[in-house]
């Protein structure tokens, strides 16, 4: 449904997106998570056929989005990261504009606006001034404005910044009803969105693509599921954890371990190493203070992918 | 040709919810009643051709205000995003804009006309100057509007739109009074630009193609400039 080859966007000097190739099935639901100023609105515009790319090539929904661009949009909802609204409008009149704009007919227009403003919550607001909404409100309107049209793939820049807690869920909500055979790419750095909503992440720093696939394998690139242990000796806490790290690796259970801490261990196993490394503690007369299973969040895996601190 | 009617509309919207359309009508009635009045108390002529002039003259100042949020407000609430992600082109943007500022010009013009049938009340007025004087003035507003549509894709602040607005159009008034300055070549070539030698045929109940085509040709550039600039914003 979208298919994205080198697509790269330059500047002047400064190159935004660095030749990003990626490829979304019909039905997905994507996230595009990264820090700010990664180039996630300057792809989902490139997208949208906002901006022209300086390089590479683009397809959404069939169509060349540099060659065909009208056919693209027609086929495209998009939200940027403002809702883009006429303030001085009616909810209704605003819906029926954009409706017409992008080709909903004529005696359909006035079905599909109460369908979308039913989908989104704003039933019965129709007579409601834009400028007078709450900005949740008005979220919810760009939200409608992007499904009017009943697009294919719908693309939303940031659909829950600055809201409140409430609003966000009821966005989230929304998204999740949206989803079904409609393929969905939203931009976001509040990463537990990613979790409730996306089957995929695509984790874009500094204009490339720095993890593309599931939850799952983007958390197992900041190491996946493993143990954590903390050891103290029998007078007093260990003064070189990289020895204490290589008398562990010795245990036969043990594929990999990696110091992170005074005491501190990291350990990767195959099978549940926990008995044995209680036993190892008991042997070697250790104090044995933690022992626990760790499954990175996914907020690890990107700042272990972006070269935060994990 | 469906979609520069759905912009239309929606501009035309756009004026009449705002308060802008009525104080400008407002306005623009105060003063050219005030030039009707000028011009039979000075020439006792029942005749237009004053008021023409001063009416021009004030559209110069006034069109750049009716036209300056168009690209300007779009840019900066982020609604061009959702007019350029929409599956309508350019041009049809730039046309129904310029459509709907220049029916707003047909509103107000159309408000003037009370002063004609003031004329003929109290004189005998010939009404095939009339029709051309407005013929004129229609003319002038369209390319007016145009100027205006082009300086308010320059800038995202409507206000500073309007000025340059201003300032694009108050050199095609002025250089009419420059003619005999710099010499003879340079005085007619200036003076193919100016506006109110082209708008003086119709106040004399002529119409002439040159001037017809002079008024076609700013219009045109004033669009595509408009539709150049546009696009460039894209590329940048």
């Amino acid at each position: 449904m979208v298919e994205v080859s080198q697509l790269t966007k330059r500047y002047g000097p400064f190159t935004a997106v660095k030749g990003i190739s990626f490829e979304i099935p019909q039905g997905q639901v994507v996230g595009f998570i990264g820090p700010n100023g990664a180039g996630k609105t300057t792809t989902m515009r490139m997208l949208t056929g906002f901006l022209p790319s300086s390089e590479g090539f683009a397809k959404v929904a069939g169509f060349d989005v540099f060659e065909d661009p009208l056919k693209v949009k027609a086929s495209v909802g998009y939200l940027p990261e403002t809702p883009p609204l006429y303030l001085e409008l009616t909810v209704g009149r605003y819906l029926s504009f954009v409706a017409e704009l992008r080709g909903v007919a004529r005696s359909k227009r006035l079905v599909r606006v109460g369908e979308v403003m039913e989908q989104v919550g704003l039933t019965g607001w129709e007579n409601r001034i834009l400028g007078s909404l709450s900005k949740g409100y008005r979220q919810r309107v760009g939200i409608a404005q992007a499904l009017v049209h009943a697009p294919k793939v719908l693309i939303l820049d940031e659909p829950t910044s600055g809201l409140d807690p409430v609003q966000t869920e009821g966005v989230r909500k929304l998204i999740q009803n949206l989803s079904g055979d409609r393929t969905v790419i939203l931009s976001t750095h509040i990463l537990r969105e990613v979790e409730a909503l996306c089957s995929r992440v695509i984790v874009i720093d500094q204009g490339e693509i720095a993890a593309d696939g599931s939850l799952e394998s983007v958390r197992e690139a900041a190491g996946g599921q493993h143990y954590r242990v903390r050891f103290e000796g029998a007078d007093g806490p260990f003064s070189d954890t990289g020895a204490l790290a290589a008398e562990v690796a010795s245990l036969d259970c043990v594929s990999r371990v990696e110091p992170i801490g005074e005491g501190r261990l990291a350990v990767w196993s195959d099978q549940d190493p926990r008995p044995d490394l209680a036993a190892f503690a008991v042997a070697k007369q250790w104090k044995l203070y933690d022992l626990h299973v760790h499954l990175p969040t996914l907020e690890e895996a990107f700042l272990a992918l972006v070269g935060g601190e994990a | 040709m469906s979609t520069i009617w759905a912009i239309y509309k929606k501009e035309m919207r756009v004026y009449f919810v705002s308060p802008l359309a009525y104080a400008f009508l407002v306005v623009f009635l105060f003063l050219s009643g005030l030039f009707f009045y000028m011009g039979i108390a000075m020439t006792g002529e029942a005749s237009l051709r004053v008021m023409m002039g001063n009416m021009a003259v004030s559209l110069v100042f006034l069109l750049p205000i009716l036209t300056m949020r168009h690209f300007a407000e779009e840019q900066k609430r982020g609604t061009f995003e959702l007019l350029m992600t929409s599956p309508i082109s350019l041009s049809s943007l730039i046309v129904g804009k310029w459509l709907a500022s220049l029916s707003l010009c047909i509103v107000m013009l159309l408000g003037t006309l009370l002063f004609p049938m003031v004329l003929a009340y109290y004189g005998n007025p010939d009404w095939g100057i009339i029709f051309t004087t407005y013929v004129g003035l229609l003319l002038c507003c369209g390319a007016f509007c145009a100027a205006g549509l082009f300086s308010s894709s320059l800038t995202d602040d409507a206000v500073a739109a309007g000025m340059i607005g201003v300032l694009l159009l108050l050199p095609f008034w002025l250089i009419g009074s420059a003619e005999g300055l710099g010499g003879e070549a340079l005085g007619s070539f200036l003076s193919q630009f100016a506006l109110l030698p082209h708008l003086r045929s119709f106040s004399k109940g002529v119409i002439d193609t040159a001037d017809l085509a002079w008024f076609a040709g700013f219009i045109f550039v004033f669009l595509f400039l408009t539709y150049r600039k546009l696009e460039s914003r894209r590329w940048r």
